[in-house]
């Protein structure tokens, strides 16, 4: 498990303090503090509408804090967005892109903007396309593309500049076998190389028990629970609890969880 | 009961259409905090208002062939021809119209209605087949019932008032039923079309130039009421020629063709019918046409019913074959690839499409006309100078309308560092290369007949600066309006009402050195040309911080 190591120019790739976030009157994060370090990968766990995508979209400057603060490297998304942009790649929750461009189209605007050389985008487009096998779907309309498909083209897309901080909505969603275990061995592997942090959002507890070096379990928009596994483990102490009876227990679902399944009967 | 289901479906599904329509949620665009049902709410009205703005111009086509069948018009058009018979073709033009603009219309509406994937979603439901049909043909006719409903009303009235007999009003309404039937059939099967092979369509310059090609075709119907009007007297003239001389077999044929035995029935129902010259022969040709074409509107309209859920399914199921190019990926400046990727998007979006073509097909349509008609010198230069005006003001108006691209993928865009001032450029490119190859396409044109070249092109450089000034400033007063309410600048889109309104003072920037150029042309065209350009340089120049110094495009 990785600290909290600082990067280059001295700043984590991510530090949120006392984030809130409101729509209107309904509020769905409420005073949360977290951090991503270098070399780390940091799971965002939680149920359906537990404030995940709406995190997530504050860091990467979509949504507008109601208050608190977000750092990328140092920077505020909100206050000088460009040089956060640069320093971020983004996988959405849903892969809805420019339907009307093919993924070729799609890519050649996206390495335009992140200023890249052609050699070096197509290069790395490929190697991408390549290990998801979705080559030869460069050419073919993006609305025609399966949610998989897409879901793959915006991986490349977040790759594609190589940054220093991958911020990953759900990204192994609407993935096939295959593609998990490459995203699994290379979002390992990215860390590793210069300073790079993950954050990444997901409910499937078992991805997160494999990948994540920390993961915090958000419920209701607050943090319930922040650690490392065994961390956790000690927090509800429990030395071989999984995940997700951690989960259930932070978020005092258990109980819940029996009596929904008691309800049901033998469905 | 499966109609009373099917309406009852169709009223649940319709709003989410509309919803979709407007607002773009499934193509990246974020649902605004306003509450849902307000903007279900909205967004219907929204709809309601396109709707009432084509049948609106259907209203102005019915009035304009009211107009045409009276004696004084008949003179200028079909002098020569019994009154009857011209009166007829006026009826029948005003039914090509019809189904014109109702075709146009669908095909814009249909992309909408298939990606909003309402109908594939009710096949997954236990609901049968027959109810899901008729469901599925009832939303479609409730994106077109307002332009349908304008038709089948006003029609009748203009025919009725014209030919001076209620009876004659009734007896256009199969006409009528008939266009609107092969209206819809025709914008169906291009729709297919369409989302296959432009929508579709793959990368590559081949490809680009194929779906290029479509969309032109696609924008042709919207000229055929410039076509119906330029053509009208030669058709009237040969119709008359034919009554006269024969031969009879091709007079027959001619007014056997669609819809002019539909068009024939109010002048037969009429007690005061105005003479048409045709004779027994000819009655008899025309009613087995007739008689056929009611044959096949109802075969087709029993077709109709089931067609839409047919292509929803069809299409949301597709999935073009991979072809995989060799060629790798080309990186640009920020300002050109956010002007490559508005043309690829407008490339397979026939309504932004449609933007870009108008000042074009039109520029074409004004510099063919000119080598054909070969005016004198000076009216060589004065159609030249109104075609280059025209493309200018049909540039600077369509220009916010280009930033509704935005919301395609709009949330994605978003997290990319696009500097707005980037952004900003590339639309004003994207409106002055419009303006360029509009004016290129009326100066090659006109050059074939006036070698002129320095003055032409002292005009087309001359109001240049204009056309870039005033798109700054239109663009530039929605940032500020955005930022002002702390909207994202797409949301201003909605209803298209922003746009048009900073089209309007656009207008006037675009326009002030034309007037300048027409008040001054008289006494030298080289000084007119020479204050033009220095007004529209003064326009630049006050016009250029309305957009620099405006920041963003607003909080979110």
């Amino acid at each position: 498990m990785s600290g909290a190591s600082l990067s280059e120019d001295g700043a984590l790739p991510l530090e949120v303090a006392g984030l809130a976030v409101a729509y209107g009157e309904r509020t769905a994060v409420r005073q949360l503090s977290f951090h991503v370090a270098s070399g780390e990968i940091y799971g965002l766990l939680g149920s359906n509408g537990a404030g995940k995508t709406s995190t997530i979209r504050s860091v990467v400057g979509l949504v507008k804090p109601s208050s608190g603060s977000i750092r990328i490297f140092g920077i505020d998304p909100h206050v000088d967005g460009l040089r956060a942009k640069e320093k971020v790649g983004y996988v959405p929750e849903s892969p809805l892109l420019f339907d009307a461009l093919t993924p070729r189209e799609f890519l050649e605007f996206v390495s335009s903007v992140r200023r890249l050389a052609s050699e070096e985008a197509t290069a790395r487009t490929l190697t991408y396309a390549r290990a998801f096998q979705v080559e030869r779907e460069l050419d073919t309309p993006m609305a025609t593309l399966s949610h998989g498909t897409r879901q793959k083209m915006l991986l490349t897309a977040a790759f594609l500049h190589q940054p220093p901080l991958l911020v990953l909505d759900e990204p192994l969603n609407n993935l096939d076998p295959r593609s998990v275990s490459i995203m699994r061995e290379l979002l390992g592997r990215y860390v590793k190389t210069g300073r790079r942090g993950v954050l990444f959002s997901t409910h499937t507890m078992e991805v997160a028990e494999r990948l994540c070096h920390r993961v915090g379990i958000l419920d209701q928009g607050e943090l319930k629970g922040e650690g490392t596994l065994g961390g956790l483990r000690a927090q509800v102490d429990q030395g071989d609890a999984s995940l997700e009876q951690i989960f259930l227990r932070l978020t005092s679902e258990e109980e819940a969880v029996r009596e929904a399944v008691r309800s049901l009967g033998t469905g | 009961m499966p109609w009373r289901d099917a309406w009852r479906l169709s009223d649940r599904c319709y709003p989410e259409i509309s919803y979709q329509a407007i607002y773009a949620v499934r193509q990246g665009n974020l649902p605004s905090s306003v509450p849902s049902s307000e903007l279900v709410a909205r967004a219907r009205r929204r709809v309601q208002q396109s709707k009432l703005l084509v049948s609106f111009v259907l209203a102005i086509l019915n009035a304009g062939a009211f107009a045409a069948m009276g004696s004084l018009a008949q003179a200028n058009f079909g002098a020569g021809l019994p009154l009857g018979l011209y009166q007829v073709g006026v009826v029948a033009g005003l039914l090509i119209l019809e189904v014109a603009l109702l075709w146009w219309t669908a095909l814009q509406v249909l992309p909408t209605y298939l990606a909003s994937n309402v109908v594939p979603f009710l096949e997954t439901l236990p609901i049968p087949r027959p109810v899901v049909d008729r469901a599925a043909f009832l939303l479609l006719l409730r994106l077109v019932d307002a332009p349908a409903i304008t038709c089948l009303v006003l029609t009748p009235v203009v025919v009725g008032v014209a030919f001076g007999s209620p009876l004659a009003g009734l007896a256009v309404l199969p006409g009528v039923f008939a266009s609107i039937v092969a209206a819809l059939s025709f914008a169906l099967l291009t729709a297919r079309f369409f989302v296959r092979r432009v929508q579709g369509a793959g990368g590559g310059h081949g490809q680009t130039a194929l779906r290029w090609t479509y969309l032109v075709l696609w924008a042709i119907p919207a000229f055929a009421m410039y076509g119906s009007l330029a053509i009208a007297p030669k058709f009237f003239g040969t119709l008359a020629g034919l009554l006269a001389g024969g031969p009879r077999p091709l007079l027959d044929l001619l007014l056997s063709a669609y819809p002019f035995p539909l068009a024939f029935l109010p002048l037969e129902l009429s007690r005061t019918a105005p003479p048409t010259g045709l004779v027994g022969g000819d009655i008899l040709a025309i009613t087995a046409a007739a008689v056929a074409y009611f044959l096949a509107t109802g075969w087709t309209a029993q077709w109709l019913i089931r067609a839409p859920r047919l292509l929803a399914v069809s299409t949301s199921s597709q999935s073009a074959p991979g072809v995989l190019r060799s060629a790798g990926l080309t990186s640009r400046g920020i300002v050109s690839a956010v002007l490559r990727r508005d043309l690829r998007t407008a490339s397979r979006t026939p309504g932004f499409a449609f933007l870009i073509l108008l000042p074009l097909l039109d520029a074409f349509a004004i510099g063919i006309w000119t080598v054909l008609a070969n005016p004198s010198n000076s009216d060589a230069f004065n159609i030249a100078a109104g075609a280059v005006s025209t493309a200018a003001l049909l540039a600077t108006f369509f220009g916010p309308a280009f930033f509704a691209i935005e919301v395609l993928g709009y949330s994605y865009n978003r997290t990319l560092p696009i500097p707005e001032r980037s952004l900003l450029l590339g639309k004003v490119s994207l409106v002055a290369l419009i303006y360029f190859l509009s004016a290129g396409v009326v100066l090659a044109l006109t050059l074939v007949r006036v070698f002129d070249p320095l003055t032409f092109l002292g005009f087309v450089l001359a109001e240049a600066p204009a056309i870039i000034a005033a798109s700054f400033f239109e663009l530039g007063l929605l940032f500020r309006y955005a930022r002002k309410k702390g909207l994202p600048i797409v949301n201003l889109y909605s209803g298209a009402w922003w746009a048009t309104a900073v089209a309007i003072p656009a207008l006037l920037v675009a326009g002030a050195p034309l007037v300048l150029f027409e008040l001054l042309r008289a006494s030298s065209i080289p000084l007119a040309i020479g204050a033009m350009g220095g007004l529209a340089l003064i326009e630049l120049g006050a016009c250029l911080p309305v957009a620099w110094w405006a920041e963003g495009r607003g909080s979110v």
